[in-house]
C-alpha cells in the first residue's frame, strides 16, 4: 500500500510538471489589475527579488517600474503597441534567479530586461540576457564593475558606488575634516566596494583614515567596534559607516547610545524608513549619498509628483529612492525602444547608449558606448529632527577608477 | 528496524538478469526523460532538469552521511562551497585570474586546469577538510554533532570571506567557465548513486546501520563506530565538493551567501521529504520539492481558474512548501519512502504479476 502511495505522488510530481510546462506566464499591466492585453503587446521582463532578504529594495523598485508602466499605457504605449511588463520573483536566490531570467527570455520572449537592487543578481541574470542579445538594465545594483563583467548589452540606472564614495569623501572633507573613522560591513560586494572607493578619494584628497574596521551584515552587537573607536586619543572628525539597510539603524543608535556623537557619514544603504525607526533621535547628525530625495515637501518637483502618483496608486509614500529608480528604469527602456524603432536587442542597446539628458525622477541621465554607468548626480541627505533634508547636490570632483 | 535488504521475498529470488533490469528501467527511463528534455524542451524546462540533477546529487550524498549513519550534519553546504570556489579559481582563465583575483599566490596564477581535475580535486579538496574536522566532530553524538557541522558552516563562511585573495571575499566571484552540461550532472548523479548504493552494501555500509541502530551493542560485536562515521563523511563530502563545482560552472557567479543556511534548509528537505537512508527516496525527494517550488513558482504570478482571477501572490509558493514539509513530518515522519527502497526487480519477475492478477480477480 505504502508503494503505492509513493507511486501515486510521482505520477503526481509527473502531472505537476506537465501543467507546470503550460501554466500561464504571469503578467503585470499595471497596478495589478487584469488585463486584457492587445492581441501585439511590447514585452519586458522584470526580475525582481519580491521575496527574501532583498525585498526590501526590490518591491519599492517593482511598484515603481509598475506605476511607469501604467502610465506609458495610458499615454498609448510605444507607436500604438500597448507594453507589458512581465513581472517574476527571483527570491533572493541565485538558483532561482537565473531561472527566471531563462523563463523571460526564452519563455516569454521579451525583448529587454530590468531589475534587481544587487550586484549578485544582476551578475546571475546578465550574462544570460548577453548570451541571448536582449538589453539588460538593473534597477537598483550600484556597482560600476557590472558593465565589464558581463558585456555591452549591461546597463545601470543608478550611479556607480565610486561616484557616491567620492561625493561622500569630498563633502566630509570639505565639512568635517581631513580625519575619518571607517567601519565596514565585510559580508557583501556593495558594502566593501563603498569602502574601498571611499578609502581611495580620501586619502587622496589629503585626508587621513586614523582607524579602520569592519563587522559581518547581520550582526547585531558592535560594543567591540564601538570600544576600539572610542580608545582612540582624539576621536575623529567624523565616522564613515558602510552598511546595508538592515543594520544601519541598530549601528548608528549603538555608537551615539556609547557617547559617538560626531557626524556619520555613509552610502544609499541608508535610504530605508528603518534608519529613523530604529534609531529615533539618535539618527540625528547622519549625513548619507543617495539618489533622490523621496520627500513630497522639500523634493524636486519630479519627485513631488512621482511621489502623488505613488500614493494614489499604492495607497503610501514611496519607501525609499528604489521606487524612482524602478520609475526611472521603466521609462527608459521604453523611451530607448521608441527612439530605436525596433525591438532589436542591439538597436535598444544602442539607443541606451544614445540617452542624453534623459529626465529622470532620481537625477538626468546621460550614457554613451563606453558609459554604461550614467553620468549623473548624487543627492547628499542630513537626517534633521528625525527628517531626510537635502545638504547637497553634487557631481564629484574625481571619480575612482572602477 | 526493516529494511528492503532482509525482507523475505514471497515469490522466488529474481535471478541475475531481472535484477538488472530492476535496476536498468530507472535508468532507462530517466535517460529517456533527459533526452527528450534536451531535444524538445525549452531553455527554461532544461535549466530545471539541471538543477535537479543538482540537488539529486547533493541529497543522495547527504543522505549516505545523516541517513546511513544516523549522525545529522547541517555543514555539508560548506563542502559544497570548497568544491564550487576550489574548482573555479582552478579553471578560470588566465586573463580572467590576472583581472578578478590579482592577489594570487603565484603557483596558483598561472595554471588553468581542464573541468573534470578540477572537478576531482575540488571534491578531494572537500574530503580532506571532512577528515580533518571528522575525527573531533564525529566522536559527539545526537544534537551535537549537527551543533559542531553548523558551526564548521558558519567557520567555512568566515574563511570564504577573509581568504580576499582567494575568494574576492565577500565580492561576488564571477568569470567561471560554463562547463556544466545536462550529461556531466546526471553522469555525477548516476556515480553518486551507484557509490551511494554500494557502500550501502559493503562491510562498511553494514557497520554504519548497524552503529546507527544501536551504537552500544555495534560497538561490542566489534563495529568501529568512529571509522565507519569516517569513511561516511569522507565519501560523502567528496560527493557533495563534486556537486558545489558542478553548481559553480552552472551558475557561474556566486558569492559566500549562496552557500549558507537557505540552501542548507532546502537540501535537508529533500531529504526530510524522501525519507532518510533510503537512496531511492533521496532522488524522490529531490524531484518532488524541486519541481512543486517551480510549479508553484509559476502559478504565485497569477492566473485564471476558469471565471475566477487568482491575483498575484509572490512567496505563496515559500508557504505552500513550508505546510507541505509540516504536513510530511506529522503525517510521514519518516518521509515518503522512510528507509525503503523502489524496487522494480519484481516488475521483471513473473510471479509478481501473476500475484497482483491474482489478487484483482478476487
Amino acid at each position: 500500500m505504502k508503494r503505492i502511495g509513493s507511486l501515486l505522488s510521482l505520477a503526481l510530481v509527473i502531472a505537476l510538471l506537465v501543467s507546470g510546462c503550460t501554466a500561464p506566464a504571469p503578467s503585470s499591466t499595471g497596478g495589478g489589475e487584469a488585463a486584457s492585453a492587445p492581441a501585439e503587446t511590447i514585452k519586458i521582463g522584470g526580475a525582481f527579488n519580491l521575496t527574501g532578504e532583498l525585498s526590501s529594495l526590490d518591491v519599492p523598485a517593482a511598484n515603481g517600474a509598475k506605476l511607469a508602466l501604467a502610465e506609458i499605457n495610458a499615454a498609448g504605449g510605444v507607436d500604438g503597441k500597448q507594453v507589458e511588463l512581465i513581472i517574476r520573483d527571483g527570491k533572493t536566490d541565485p538558483a532561482t534567479v537565473a531561472n527566471i531570467t531563462t523563463q523571460l527570455i526564452d519563455s516569454d520572449k521579451v525583448v529587454a530586461m530590468i531589475g534587481f537592487t544587487d550586484s549578485d543578481s544582476a551578475l546571475a541574470a546578465g550574462p544570460l540576457c548577453q548570451e541571448a542579445g536582449i538589453p539588460f538594465i538593473t534597477a537598483g545594483a550600484t556597482s560600476p564593475k557590472l558593465p565589464s563583467q558581463v558585456g555591452d548589452m549591461m546597463f545601470l540606472t543608478p550611479f556607480g558606488d565610486n561616484v557616491q564614495a567620492a561625493v561622500g569623501a569630498e563633502f566630509a572633507y570639505d565639512r568635517f575634516g581631513p580625519k575619518a573613522y571607517l567601519l565596514w560591513d565585510k559580508g557583501t560586494e556593495y558594502t566593501t566596494l563603498l569602502a574601498d572607493y571611499f578609502k581611495t578619494r580620501f586619502t587622496e584628497l589629503g585626508g587621513e583614515i586614523v582607524l579602520e574596521d569592519t563587522y559581518q551584515s547581520g550582526d547585531k552587537d558592535f560594543s567591540a567596534q564601538i570600544a576600539k573607536a572610542k580608545s582612540l586619543g582624539e576621536q575623529p572628525d567624523f565616522y564613515y559607516i558602510s552598511a546595508v539597510p538592515d543594520d544601519i539603524g541598530t549601528t548608528v543608535k549603538q555608537f551615539r547610545e556609547a557617547g559617538i556623537t560626531g557626524p556619520i557619514v555613509g552610502g544609499d544603504g541608508y535610504d530605508t524608513p528603518l534608519l529613523v525607526e530604529v534609531a529615533g533621535d539618535a539618527a540625528n547628525n547622519v549625513f548619507f549619498t543617495t539618489h533622490a530625495l523621496m520627500d513630497a515637501d522639500n523634493g524636486s518637483e519630479a519627485v513631488k509628483s512621482f511621489i502623488e502618483a505613488y500614493r494614489t496608486e499604492y495607497g503610501h509614500d514611496p519607501e525609499n529612492a528604489f521606487a524612482a529608480l524602478g520609475y526611472d528604469t521603466m521609462k527608459l527602456i521604453v523611451d530607448a525602444i521608441q527612439r530605436a524603432g525596433s525591438t532589436d536587442g542591439a538597436a535598444i542597446a544602442k539607443a541606451i547608449e544614445e540617452t542624453q539628458g534623459f529626465p529622470g525622477v532620481a537625477g538626468e541621465l546621460n550614457y554613451s558606448a563606453s558609459e554604461h554607468v550614467p553620468r549623473k548626480g548624487v543627492t547628499m541627505i542630513e537626517v534633521k529632527d528625525g527628517k531626510f533634508t537635502l545638504a547637497a547636490e553634487m557631481v564629484p570632483e574625481k571619480v575612482p577608477a572602477p | 528496524m526493516d529494511d528492503s535488504l532482509s525482507r523475505p521475498v514471497s515469490v522466488a529470488q529474481p535471478t541475475t538478469w531481472q535484477r538488472y533490469a530492476g535496476v536498468a528501467t530507472p535508468l532507462l527511463l530517466l535517460l529517456l526523460v533527459t533526452l527528450y528534455i534536451q531535444g524538445a524542451s525549452s531553455a527554461y524546462i532544461q535549466r530545471v532538469w539541471i538543477i535537479l540533477g543538482l540537488d539529486i546529487i547533493l541529497v543522495a550524498s547527504l543522505n549516505l552521511f545523516n541517513g546511513f549513519t544516523g549522525v545529522f550534519s547541517l555543514g555539508h553546504v560548506g563542502f559544497m562551497a570548497i568544491g564550487a570556489y576550489v574548482s573555479a579559481i582552478l579553471t578560470l582563465p588566465l586573463e580572467k585570474k590576472a583581472i578578478n583575483l590579482p592577489d594570487l599566490p603565484a603557483w596558483l596564477a598561472h595554471i588553468q586546469l581542464g573541468f573534470f581535475p578540477a572537478i576531482l580535486i575540488g571534491g578531494l579538496a572537500a574530503t580532506l577538510v571532512a577528515l580533518a574536522i571528522g575525527r573531533p566532530v564525529l566522536r559527539l553524538s545526537g544534537h551535537y554533532v549537527a551543533v559542531a557541522t553548523l558551526a564548521f558552516l558558519v567557520i567555512v563562511r568566515v574563511i570564504l570571506i577573509n581568504a580576499t585573495p582567494y575568494t574576492r571575499g565577500s565580492r561576488t566571484f564571477s568569470g567561471t567557465p560554463a562547463y556544466t552540461t545536462v550529461w556531466w550532472v546526471y553522469g555525477w548523479a548516476l556515480v553518486t548513486i551507484y557509490v551511494a548504493w554500494r557502500v550501502l552494501r559493503s562491510p562498511y555500509g553494514r557497520a554504519m546501520l548497524a552503529q546507527r541502530e544501536d551504537r552500544a551493542a555495534a560497538r561490542s560485536v566489534g563495529v568501529r563506530v568512529l571509522r565507519s562515521r569516517m569513511w561516511a563523511f569522507g565519501i560523502s563530502a567528496f560527493l557533495t565538493g563534486v556537486a558545489g563545482a558542478l553548481w559553480g560552472h552552472y551558475i557561474l557567479s556566486f558569492s559566500p551567501n549562496a552557500f549558507y543556511f537557505a540552501e542548507t534548509f532546502s537540501i535537508i528537505t529533500m531529504l526530510v521529504v524522501g525519507g532518510m537512508g533510503s537512496i531511492s527516496g533521496s532522488v524522490i525527494g529531490a524531484i518532488l520539492v524541486v519541481l512543486l517550488s517551480e510549479v508553484l513558482r509559476n502559478l504565485e504570478g497569477g492566473f485564471s481558474l476558469g471565471v475566477v482571477q487568482i491575483p498575484p501572490l509572490y512567496g505563496m509558493s515559500q508557504i505552500l512548501m513550508a505546510i507541505l514539509f509540516i504536513g510530511i513530518l506529522i503525517f510521514r515522519r519518516e518521509g515518503l519512502l522512510g528507509g525503503r527502497e523502489i524496487d522494480l526487480t519484481k516488475l521483471f519477475v513473473v510471479d509478481y504479476w501473476r500475484s497482483v492478477f491474482r489478487r484483482k480477480e478476487v
